[in-house]
């Protein structure tokens, strides 16, 4: 019977003895209130998907931006390099790390190992942002702590929103207490994005009993194609642009539901 | 009434913007969407869209190099199909479907025998040969493209588009019929 790492994520996540040392960092936090791993933010995407990578990636420049320890960690797949930026630190401080794995269990292993590793020393706190490849996502494997919280891109396409809502349905029926969020992009009007969600909202309620969470929408701009096109975060290529101040919104939303799961 | 005279090729700037509309005598529906595209080592004159959302390249060749031309169509061919998937999904309303096969368009003043067997071989849904000429009309220079393989040859079917844009089907992730239907309601607006 697979194990699940959820099941020995206690040999993986440091304990703090109680001869050690209470140490204060710059901000006045304690190692008692520091967190022992940051949250990882699990986003589904292909291997070929252009637009989730591009958006994954703006969202952690983003979360950098305002201030977290941003790293985004994606399976390395050389037929897929030009999805993502070079590794190490780019923009703000946002860091990438192509991880060498073959599967949702090295994946997960990876995504942990920096999740502590960052939040070693991290008083403002952090996310790590862990591009799934969805098929990973299926199927027996290590997968809750990569479904803990889980965020769903999708347009008002039929198909998309039936995808997001089975995304939601397995992470709920997988995971141990989900967070799912949900950002509706490709629309023109807010109004679409509101119906979009609802629809997905209203399915999980009658058949899930739970809905999953609205982290807003993100513009369907012309300055999104552009600097997916040029590889540039869309914050730093247009920063006024529509584009932009919708990821910041998105990317704020993140945020404030990162500190509330930080592990402590 | 002016008179029709044939003419030398136009600089090619001026020989695209000729073609951008007379490529409808030999694309059905044909919809333009980018000119002078940076293909595999060589510019493609147009890249488009038929009316079934398949795409269609456009390449134009000189009297005499035919053939090379011809080889040239297939390397783009695949060098386009590569690409297409990225393409629609940075311009998702510009209507190519995933699923369907690139289709070349190869434009000349002539071909030789060994260029035709050569597109006939691979198959006239997937290449298309034209004669191309240019002719004074005493307003401007215009394109005459006349056809050299048939048209409208069954095309196979589209694929039954049921998966997702993460590559999942709806039986991986276990969406029953009933949940399916949920999305299937317009949208109250």
């Amino acid at each position: 019977m697979p194990r699940d790492l959820d099941d020995v994520l206690h040999f993986f996540l440091p304990i703090a003895e109680e001869s050690e040392p209470r140490t204060h960092g710059p901000s006045g936090a304690t190692a008692e209130t520091r967190p022992v791993a940051l949250p990882i933010l699990s986003v589904p995407v292909a291997s070929r998907d252009v637009v989730r990578a591009a958006f994954s990636w703006n969202l952690t420049v983003e979360l950098a931006r305002l201030g977290a320890r941003a790293t985004l960690v994606v399976p390395h797949d050389p037929s897929a390099s030009a999805l993502w930026p070079p590794p190490g630190r780019g923009p703000l401080g946002a860091r990438m790390v192509p991880a060498a794995v073959g599967d949702v269990a090295a994946l997960t292993r990876v995504a942990l190992d920096i999740a502590i590793a960052e939040a070693d020393g991290c008083d403002e706190g952090g996310v790590v942002v862990v591009c799934t490849p969805p098929a990973w996502l299926i199927g027996d494997g290590a997968t809750r702590a990569l479904l803990r919280w889980l965020l769903l891109l999708a347009t008002p396409d039929v198909r998309d929103l039936q995808e997001a809502y089975a995304l939601t349905k397995l992470a709920y029926q997988t995971g141990s207490q989900p967070l799912v969020g949900l950002v509706i992009h490709g629309v023109r009007r807010m109004r679409d994005a509101e119906l979009a969600f609802a629809r997905v909202a209203d399915a999980a309620s009658r058949h899930l009993a739970r809905t999953p969470v609205s982290y807003g929408l993100l513009a369907d701009d012309l300055h999104v194609y552009r600097a997916i096109a040029s590889q540039r975060p869309i914050g730093l290529e247009h920063p006024q642009s529509r584009a932009a101040r919708a990821l910041r919104d998105v990317a704020r939303m993140l945020w404030e539901d990162a500190r509330k799961l930080l592990l402590v | 009434m002016s008179d029709l005279r044939l003419t030398t090729p136009p600089a090619p700037e001026e020989r695209r913007r000729v073609l951008r509309d007379a490529l409808g005598s030999i694309v059905v529906g044909w919809h333009p969407l980018a000119e002078n595209v940076l293909g595999a080592d060589a510019r493609i004159d147009w890249v488009g869209r038929d009316g079934q959302g398949r795409c269609v390249i456009v390449m134009v060749g000189r009297g005499g190099d035919d053939l090379a031309l011809v080889a040239r169509g297939l390397a783009q061919r695949d060098w386009v199909a590569a690409r297409i998937p990225d393409w629609i999904q940075l311009a998702p309303h510009a209507g190519m479907r995933p699923d369907a096969e690139v289709r070349v368009v190869l434009l000349a003043p002539h071909f030789q025998p060994a260029a035709l067997a050569a597109a006939r071989a691979v198959g006239p849904g997937t290449l298309r040969l034209g004669l191309l000429r240019f002719v004074e009309n005493g307003v401007g220079v215009g394109a005459l493209i006349e056809a050299l393989s048939p048209t409208g040859q069954a095309e196979s079917p589209a694929r039954e588009g049921g998966g997702f844009r993460s590559g999942l089907s709806p039986a991986d992730l276990d969406l029953t019929a009933e949940e399916r239907a949920e999305f299937d309601v317009p949208d109250p607006e």
